[in-house]
């Protein structure tokens, strides 16, 4: 910023040796980084591995099939948890994605300028607020209005569709989704605003030039050109949503068992791992819930790989020239 | 045009002239050297005044012959229910550092069972299974506090105390009775206008000891919840709502109307939640509270199992007398029988000492006094008699351990 170099230039050779010296250990010390990173993530499976290796040998493929969690007589299947985690996530999915890349869209394209650094910083700081702050805000606020006003309607006037019918009492699936996609939201948007940001203006222009609308230079020109900043905005909000605990465990009623209607109690891995752990009464209960812990270690994994899948395949269709 | 009028913003960001920026900075400076000197004088006067006796309760000269082993520690984990007492049992203890982490019942018997800590606490005793993992030589069980569970409920406009039966509260469990207006329950609250309206059924979703109370009180009253649902520190609920923790059944009540919890006495009076009387087996409905709880665990006349054998039957439910509350309990503490042998070499008997001291004087006539204004029931006679003798009856390889309990 002050057009003075505070720092005088060194002599040429010193700049070099210090430099290539510099530069191995600056190397060393991220490739470390790196190596720690994998070691951490293979340990991770490891210890996941190892510890639910009781449960793995003992219960076998009736663990992931089973419909019924009831430790007290020894019955662990995980099939309602697996449930309740892909339903609340997918759903929180479904409400955040248009809200959030609609609100990136709009801070992007269409947003008056005064107004995108402010709302953007505004975004950022939703993104990092801690998810138990979101949790108190769903029992305290959302809950009430869910119990009073929206379930109660839902029940009257899409209870046919057999989505919604139980009695309204506000600590369900439903809610528990709504918290999700509000956490989901801000991480979503801002990560898909970087990547609207970064379409060049000629992009753009070119479309305009043509004579495209508004909605036409959006969908053509920008969305393919942002189009893997999206999908991952979108990845790493499924992942905030798919391993939230304290947030879903406040709101969510905490039943596990396998339920049809989105008024109905629920549970997800996560909050079936933070409410059994500490009280795990038998032997068996903590290498199973250790394995429910691998078993969305997978579903993780496997959201990642499957959101590249999709991503490669857009790539091949939609010319590679409009992505990156 | 967006960045040609970004670029026109930024420059009076960083007008400020280098001068005061220097200056304010070295004010800064200095402001900190201060608050770190201050903090430091801090340190070393605490530090003085903590070498010099100044925050000990003034038991340093233990009365009497003994002298109680000196610097030992003493790790102990388990129940969050009974943490507060023990957090007031372990300041108030000056002889040894007892240090109580607060973990849950669960962990606190799967700690002792993998020896890593000297006393494990659970507000239920041990079940089959878990008394099967303890390995040798097993441990003890030693009743060192009293509470019960209470049922609560949010019926805003209602004036009198509910009343229900064990019966009743089966039926609501087990999703019999759903609505307030129910016969049954009308039947025992004559009088009382009950809300049209379905019963909001909250449970604990973590394992409890509340819930073992709880469930054990259910399958008292109820064949069906006695066959199908049994008594445990989990339970597959049939219906309703689960929450974490009393606090959480608590605050889900709270906000839910025509909702109903259980939820362990000295949680509902702390927090001043409404809650209902239950029938005794005397035909009385009972609020409870602390004095009818320690009666209800007096009149039950335990017969105490064995220290060494299986508790998970054991109870002091549904209690005679005539204004006993019925659903009381104890919750325990579980020590290895021989230390010794338990913890290796390397436990020394000093440490033995220590625990034993420790575990005496919780039972004592001094230890139990800091119950009651907690909301914990104080222990029987009958129960301190037989917690002296448990106790006493712990071995370091194989010979008594001698005892010097602080008073």
């Amino acid at each position: 910023m002050t057009p003075g170099n505070p720092f005088p230039t060194p002599s040429p050779r010193r700049t070099r040796r210090v430099s290539k010296l510099g530069d191995r250990i600056f190397v060393g010390v991220v490739a470390l980084a790196t190596a720690a990173i994998i070691a951490i993530m293979l340990a991770l499976i490891v210890v996941l591995l190892y510890g639910s290796r009781l449960a793995i040998t003992t219960l076998g493929f009736s663990y992931l099939t089973g419909r019924i969690w009831n430790p007290e007589f020894n019955i662990y299947g995980i099939l309602p948890a697996v449930e309740g985690t892909l339903v609340t996530s997918g759903i929180a999915l479904l409400i955040a994605i248009p809200l959030g890349l609609g609100a990136a869209i709009f801070l992007t394209q269409h947003a008056p300028t005064w107004l995108r650094a402010p709302v953007g910083q505004l975004i950022e700081l939703l993104a990092a607020i801690p998810s138990i702050i979101y949790g108190f805000w769903g029992l305290i606020v959302l809950v009430p209005l869910e119990r009073n006003v929206i379930e109660p309607g839902l029940v009257k006037y899409l209870g046919w569709t057999g989505l919604f019918n139980a009695t309204p009492i506000g600590l369900d699936v439903f809610t528990a989704s709504l918290v999700l996609s509000v956490m989901a939201i801000p991480t979503i948007t801002a990560v898909s605003r970087d990547a609207l940001a970064a379409v060049p203006r000629a992009q753009k222009e070119a479309a305009i030039a043509i004579g495209a609308t508004d909605w036409e230079v959006t969908r053509r020109a920008v969305l393919p050109y942002a189009r893997s900043g999206i999908v991952a905005g979108a990845v790493l909000g499924l992942g905030r949503a798919l391993g939230e605990t304290m947030a879903v465990l406040l709101v969510i009623g905490n039943h596990t068992i396998i339920f049809t209607s989105l008024l109905a109690q629920g549970s997800t891995i996560a909050s079936l791992i933070a409410n059994d752990f500490f009280e795990a009464a038998t032997p068996l209960e903590v290498p199973t819930l250790l394995e429910a812990g691998l078993v969305l270690l997978l579903i993780a994994l496997a959201v990642n790989v499957a959101a590249r899948l999709v991503l490669a395949r857009f790539q091949a269709v939609g010319g590679g020239a409009a992505a990156e | 045009m967006s960045s040609t009028s970004e670029s026109a913003t930024t420059p009076p960001a960083s007008t400020p002239p280098s001068d005061t920026m220097v200056r304010s900075k070295g004010k800064s400076r200095t402001g900190l050297y201060v608050v770190i000197a201050v903090v430091v004088v801090i340190i070393i006067i605490l530090s003085a005044g903590y070498a010099a006796g100044w925050f000990k309760t003034s038991s340093s000269g233990t009365s009497g012959s003994c002298t109680p082993p000196a610097g030992q520690t003493l790790d102990g984990a388990g129940s969050t229910l009974v943490a507060p007492l023990m957090i007031a049992w372990s300041l108030a203890y000056t002889a040894s550092t007892v240090d109580y982490a607060s973990v849950g019942s669960g962990a606190g018997i799967s700690d002792i069972t993998q020896k890593t800590v000297d006393f494990g606490a659970s507000d239920a005793p041990l079940n089959p299974s878990q008394r099967a993992a303890v390995p040798s030589p097993g441990v003890v069980t030693i009743p060192e506090s009293a509470g019960a569970a209470v049922p609560i409920y949010n019926l805003p406009g209602l004036s009198s105390t509910l009343k229900f039966t064990g019966q009743i509260l089966a039926a609501i469990y087990l999703g019999d009775i759903t609505n307030w207006n129910n016969s049954a329950l009308q039947a025992v609250n004559p009088g009382v206008v009950l809300p049209t309206a379905s019963i909001i059924v909250v449970h604990r979703s973590d394992g409890s000891g509340t819930t073992f109370v709880w469930s054990s009180f259910l399958s008292d009253s109820n064949a069906t919840w006695n066959h199908t649902l049994g008594h445990a520190t989990t339970i597959n609920w049939p219906v309703g709502v689960g929450s974490k923790g009393n606090s959480g059944v608590t605050t889900t009540v709270k906000s839910t109307v025509d909702a109903i919890g259980y939820v362990d006495i000295n949680y509902a009076l702390t927090n001043g939640v409404a809650f209902g009387a239950v029938q005794n087996p005397a035909g009385n409905f009972i609020e409870a509270n602390v004095t009818n709880i320690e009666s209800a665990i007096a009149d039950s006349h335990p017969v105490f199992p064995s220290p060494t054998g299986d508790w998970f039957n054991f109870s002091v439910l549904n209690a005679p007398g005539t204004h006993d509350y019925p659903i009381s309990t104890f919750t325990y503490v579980f020590v290895y029988t021989d230390v010794g042998t338990a913890y290796g070499s390397a436990y020394s008997q000093a440490k033995a000492q220590a625990l034993i001291d420790f575990l005496l004087w919780i039972v004592s006539p001094t230890g139990q006094s800091y119950s009651a204004p907690l909301y914990y029931i104080p222990l029987s006679s009958a129960a301190v008699t037989f917690d002296d003798n448990t106790i006493k009856s712990v071995t370091y390889n194989g010979a008594a351990i001698s005892s010097c309990v602080p008073t």
